[in-house]
């Protein structure tokens, strides 16, 4: 099973050499990236049965976890890595010309890095490819044609800068109170060492950081100018996928180390002003790319409320709405593709070109949550989670909800209805061809709502394992290890310790008189 | 009022990092990473410099993400000031001493730069180090003459086939051993040349990269009126 390092090197190897082959054979080079992501879709889907059965950790190099670096492969880190792989092939920048290399470079080393995140079970090291898909985004966000990409990208790179040192500090702040940067152990020492202002503050640092990429409220100026600016398909990938995986990464610190109701009580709380900031920004948004931009801030914002939910319910409303934005704002995005600039200039786009004013009206009713679309689903049961949780700040959370819903249902089909009113004069061309992508996505929103059954059962067992702290525990690190939760003070014998040379113990007693 | 807020933003950060680190107590870390892998290293990797073990065995794929940074930083660069139309005015030359005390530097920074990278397993020192001197020969020339054209495709030639190499040797240990990056052709003897096993191999393929890379992203900067890079 340890092939399952390969859907991360294999695309870090076609970048190194995608420059190199693309030079003096551009037709083949075109086709590499695409067939790479098909071969690692199918090994990530090998190993899929598997991970469900029982999660595994893959040691990095041979050395076995915590001294060495594993891959945690359970059903949900494979969940997100399949959804990454799929939309990147999906949403494939074919670009041709003198650019083509180091764009198709960067796409792969995108999607290496956030499958690394997906996957590693290693603080530092999922912190690495999370600098990874940093800087792969900047170059990637930059349109050639237009030159408020520069600026945004410039400022995304300055939010995102601030959100790595806040991020570094906060796994510093780990390392020093705990000795250990390995997940499960972590998760097992956590409550002994990272209690009090310390370990709460190294949590909200790491919140922070890794919210950056995650549109988390204080840290997210970047957002609507990125997503506005950029290339299409990479506004779909940043906002529909790459987000998502920054989310993951913060759901896992969040029920592996058990943190507490305070920062619990933050992410709600975050959660809730990105939900008010974004969805009253997008209201008043001029241009469409913009309204989705912020929109998707208000929507991350609900995705942050379910993870902040105590238990299973949270995960799996998280998961839902996870899963259903993903494709739901990608295709949006897409479809903003062809209706750039102010909103009043798409009057009658609708009617010229039905299937993408359709498409428009089915994503817009299923983000609102209109009953039998996927989205009220996910919706449903968040609000099940938040009412069956109680409380006031959880009540709070489902009054916001729900106002926020009705601002939704109020832009979005603002939007609709000028897309379907007559014209005014000169209706707009549309633009040609472009919709077969959106309309598979539109495709896969309607199988969701055939198949919301068993959709629902997988993600309730997925939602299962996200929570499962002890199992993380149990698979992450070798059996013959002492029993779980030993902890104690930051002085005391690790397991490790102990199970080292007489040497080792000898020296770190002589370090400690 | 958005320079009130920053201002508001930033005191409060400072404020908590400011108090966390008082709550710090110093000097008495928990080790536990630390004193398992300096018991375990010499006889498990067999890198007389332990650093060496952390960076390429132990946390290897770091290394490897590592590198992936700053090939992605030069690509991003290279897509950055890839514009077209960006006149330069001729350089002024540079004068007899400086050409040649380039070029007399030129050997000696190669053969530290590679001195380094292939005692990188012994002694402190390494692939990055080296590798960054060697850009610093690479781009020596450049600087003494400005007049003189970077060889762009000869760089990204070498930035492709060293990342390659790293990750080949990897895929081969995935293919003989079973792990991604295991250290292949045993430990051999502490504190030799040639002991480590596939280490400064590894360390060779981080030092040409990382070389390549800054030497590419140096040039990429430097950016004549024309397409510079790929």
């Amino acid at each position: 099973m340890s092939q399952v390092v390969l859907p991360i090197v294999l695309p870090l190897l076609l970048a190194f050499l995608l420059p190199v082959v693309m030079r003096p054979l551009p037709g083949v080079g075109r086709w590499l990236g695409p067939l790479l992501l098909v071969y690692d879709l199918w090994l990530l889907g090998q190993a899929w049965p598997a991970a469900g059965a029982a999660p595994f950790s893959v040691a990095i190099g041979g050395f076995a976890p915590p001294l060495g670096i594993n891959l945690y492969v359970d059903s949900l880190a494979l969940l997100f890595a399949l959804a990454v792989q799929l939309m990147g092939l999906l949403l494939w920048p074919w670009s041709d010309g003198e650019e083509a290399p180091r764009r198709q470079s960067l796409a792969l080393l995108l999607i290496a890095s956030s499958t690394g995140m997906a996957l590693s079970g290693d603080l530092f090291n999922i912190y690495v490819w999370y600098e990874l898909a940093s800087v792969a985004a900047f170059g990637l966000v930059i349109d050639p044609a237009r030159a408020a990409s520069f600026a945004a990208s410039l400022r995304y790179l300055l939010i995102s800068g601030l959100g790595s040192v806040l991020t570094l500090v906060g796994i510093t702040l780990v390392y020093v109170r705990t000795g250990t940067l390995n997940l499960a152990q972590l998760a097992e020492l956590a409550p002994g060492t990272l209690t009090g202002p310390l370990g709460m503050g190294a949590l909200v640092l790491m919140l922070l950081g890794f919210g950056v990429k995650a549109e988390l409220f204080p840290v997210n100026h970047w957002v609507p100018g990125v997503y506005a600016s950029a290339p299409a398909r990479i506004s779909a990938l940043l906002a529909g996928v790459i987000s998502k995986l920054a989310v993951l990464v913060l759901a896992r610190l969040l029920y592996l180390m058990q943190p507490g109701a305070e920062v619990a009580g933050l992410v709600t709380g975050l959660g809730i002003l990105g939900m008010v900031s974004g969805e009253l920004a997008a209201w008043r948004a001029r241009d469409l790319r913009r309204m989705l931009a912020y929109s998707s801030i208000g929507q991350l914002g609900m995705i942050f409320v379910a993870f902040s939910l105590p238990g299973k319910a949270g995960a799996l409303a998280g998961l839902a709405l996870v899963l259903h934005h993903l494709v739901v704002k990608s295709g949006l995005f897409l479809l903003a593709e062809r209706w750039d600039g102010a909103l009043e200039r798409l009057r009658g786009a609708g009617r010229v070109s039905p299937l993408a004013g359709g498409l428009f009206v089915l994503f817009a009713l299923s983000i609102v949550g209109v009953p039998p679309l996927p989205g009220f689903w996910a919706k449903l049961m968040l609000m099940q989670g938040l009412a069956a949780e109680g409380g006031w700040l959880y009540g709070t959370a489902m009054a916001v909800f729900m106002t926020a819903t009705v601002v939704e249902a109020s832009y979005l089909l603002r939007v609709a209805d000028r897309l379907f009113a007559a014209p005014e004069g000169k209706a707009p061309r549309p633009a040609v061809g472009g919709l077969a992508l959106t309309s598979l996505l539109g495709g896969g929103l309607l199988v969701a709502l055939v198949t919301v059954n068993p959709l629902a059962r997988t993600l309730d067992k997925v939602a299962g394992v996200a929570v499962d702290r002890d199992g993380y525990l149990l698979h992450s690190l070798p059996r013959e290890r002492g029993r779980v939760g030993e902890g104690g003070d930051p002085g005391s014998h690790s397991p490790l310790t102990l199970a080292l040379s007489p040497r080792g113990v000898e020296r770190e007693r002589g370090a400690r008189p | 009022m958005r320079r009130f807020t920053s201002l508001l933003f930033a005191g409060g950060l400072a404020f908590l990092l400011f108090s966390l680190v008082a709550t710090l107590d110093f000097g008495d870390p928990p080790m536990r990473i630390g004193s398992g892998i300096l018991a375990q290293a010499p006889a498990q990797v067999g890198t007389a410099n332990i650093v060496t073990a952390v960076v390429l065995a132990y946390r290897g794929i770091d290394t490897l993400g590592e590198l992936s940074i700053l090939f992605a930083a030069a690509t991003a660069a290279g897509l950055v000031l890839a514009r077209p139309g960006r006149a330069v005015s001729a350089p002024k030359p540079g004068g007899f001493v400086l050409r040649v005390g380039a070029d007399l530097l030129l050997p000696l920074l190669v053969v530290i730069g590679l001195y380094i990278i292939a005692h990188g397993h012994l002694t402190p020192g390494g692939g990055f180090q080296g590798g960054v001197i060697l850009a610093a020969a690479f781009f020596l020339p450049l600087l003494a003459s400005p007049g003189r054209e970077p060889t762009h495709a000869g760089l990204s030639l070498v930035e492709g086939l060293a990342g390659g190499g790293f990750i080949l040797i990897g895929l081969l240990a995935l293919w003989q051993e079973g792990a991604f990056l295991e250290p292949l052709l045993g430990t051999g003897q502490l504190g030799a040349l040639l002991s480590g096993g596939t280490l400064p191999l590894l360390y060779l393929a981080v030092g040409l990269k990382v070389g390549a890379e800054l030497s590419a992203l140096l040039a990429r900067l430097m950016g004549e009126g024309h397409d510079v890079g790929d």
